[in-house]
């Protein structure tokens, strides 16, 4: 008896689901709601949609229960579905967006939104982060965000490490140049 | 030695590190979705117990952001089926609803809503089930109901994937449930 307590471990709350509790689902998204949608938030760059593709991503982890072999490791395993998840949701929105454009010509040729005018510095990065290729910036949050070793980082994604590198070395790059054409206007 | 592009990339990875709050209302949302989905893994009989009491329900879940270091969520569940309880007269018209709040750490619980004058003494909520499960079963006629858990005698909490009221007569937050006058 007695009730859930914070230091619960996720393979005790994955084994109580497991066996019909449902309820202690609640406690596993209650712990990894906030760090899960800090990635998605800056992977997709919009509350509502990353909020979406949490909720999905939770939804989906508990559908597959049965499939995470390593309960201890219920936190990695969620975060493997949430990059997925993030992924397809990331390439929705860019279909999307380009269905709104019929001119290619004045698609290329427009200029970015730009950090004309934008003084906080949160805006500028979020401005720079959105403008990386989105497998750079997936590279570039897993490793200097969320702070993932490059093993760990690519049995979630599934890309080599040496591929992994490169894709962050490129990111800070990227990141520094837009920093620096930022400073500037 | 110093290097420009790590103090920048430094700064920039600072700036997103730091923490985000999601809605604890999503919560809720999760725990809607999957209670209408089989167990993962096989059933016990716990587990088919908690389905059986859960399946044919509209449900509402609550997270307990507000409550100190506890993850909770609650959930109003629709039994359909009478009251056997209700008094004789209500009783063509009254349906029970069951609230089940998962509560990790509270010690007492009280539904409180226009049905009960907001007492908070009246509908005490119990521990069942599971063991941060708490429930309370109250007979409703149609009708738009507004209510609030009152957790551990000092705090009250709304459900925040239910619509809030509007109107807070009482000076806190709560929710609102309408009965339908109909089968549902």
């Amino acid at each position: 008896m007695g009730i859930h307590s914070v230091g619960t471990s996720d393979a005790a709350l994955v084994r109580r689901v497991q066996t019909g509790d449902t309820g202690a689902y609640a406690g596993l998204v209650a712990r990894y709601r906030d760090r899960l949608g800090r990635y998605a938030l800056h992977m997709l760059g919009n509350r509502e949609d990353a909020e979406e593709v949490l909720q999905d991503a939770f939804v989906r982890a508990y559908r597959s229960l049965a499939r995470c072999d390593d309960p201890e490791r219920f936190g990695a395993w969620l975060y493997g579905i949430l990059v997925n998840r993030c992924r397809t949701a990331g390439a929705r929105a860019a279909r999307r967006a380009r269905r709104f454009v019929h001119d290619p010509t004045a698609l290329e040729t427009a200029p970015l939104a730009g950090p004309d005018g934008r003084t906080e510095w949160d805006d500028t990065v979020r401005w720079a982060l959105a403008r990386l290729p989105s497998e750079s910036r997936e590279a570039f949050l897993l490793k200097h965000v969320e702070e993932l070793e490059y093993e760990d980082m690519a049995r979630l994604t599934g890309a080599g490490i040496s591929a992994l590198k490169m894709r962050v070395k490129r990111a800070r790059e990227q990141l520094q140049a837009m920093l620096k054409e930022a400073e500037r206007v | 030695m110093f290097d420009p592009v790590d103090d920048v990339i430094e700064r920039i990875a600072r700036h997103l590190r730091r923490p985000v709050h999601i809605d604890p209302a999503l919560d809720g949302r999760v725990m809607r979705e999957i209670t209408e989905l089989p167990t993962p893994g096989g059933a016990t009989a716990l587990g088919k117990a908690w389905r059986w009491l859960r399946r044919p329900h509209q449900v509402t879940l609550t997270p307990l952001g507000g409550l100190a270091a506890a993850a909770g969520l609650a959930l109003v569940v629709l039994l359909s089926r009478m009251d056997p309880t209700a008094p004789a007269a209500s009783r063509a018209e009254s349906r029970a609803f069951q609230f089940v709040l998962v509560a990790p750490r509270a010690t007492h619980i009280s539904l409180v809503g226009d049905f009960n004058d907001w007492d908070a003494t009246r509908t005490p909520m119990h521990r069942t089930g599971s063991e941060a499960l708490w429930t309370a079963v109250v007979p409703l006629e149609p009708g738009r109901y507004h209510y609030a858990f009152f957790v551990d005698g000092s705090r009250w909490l709304a459900d925040p994937s239910a619509p809030l009221a509007r109107d807070e007569d009482y000076g806190a937050p709560s929710s609102v449930l309408t009965v339908g006058g109909g089968g549902s």
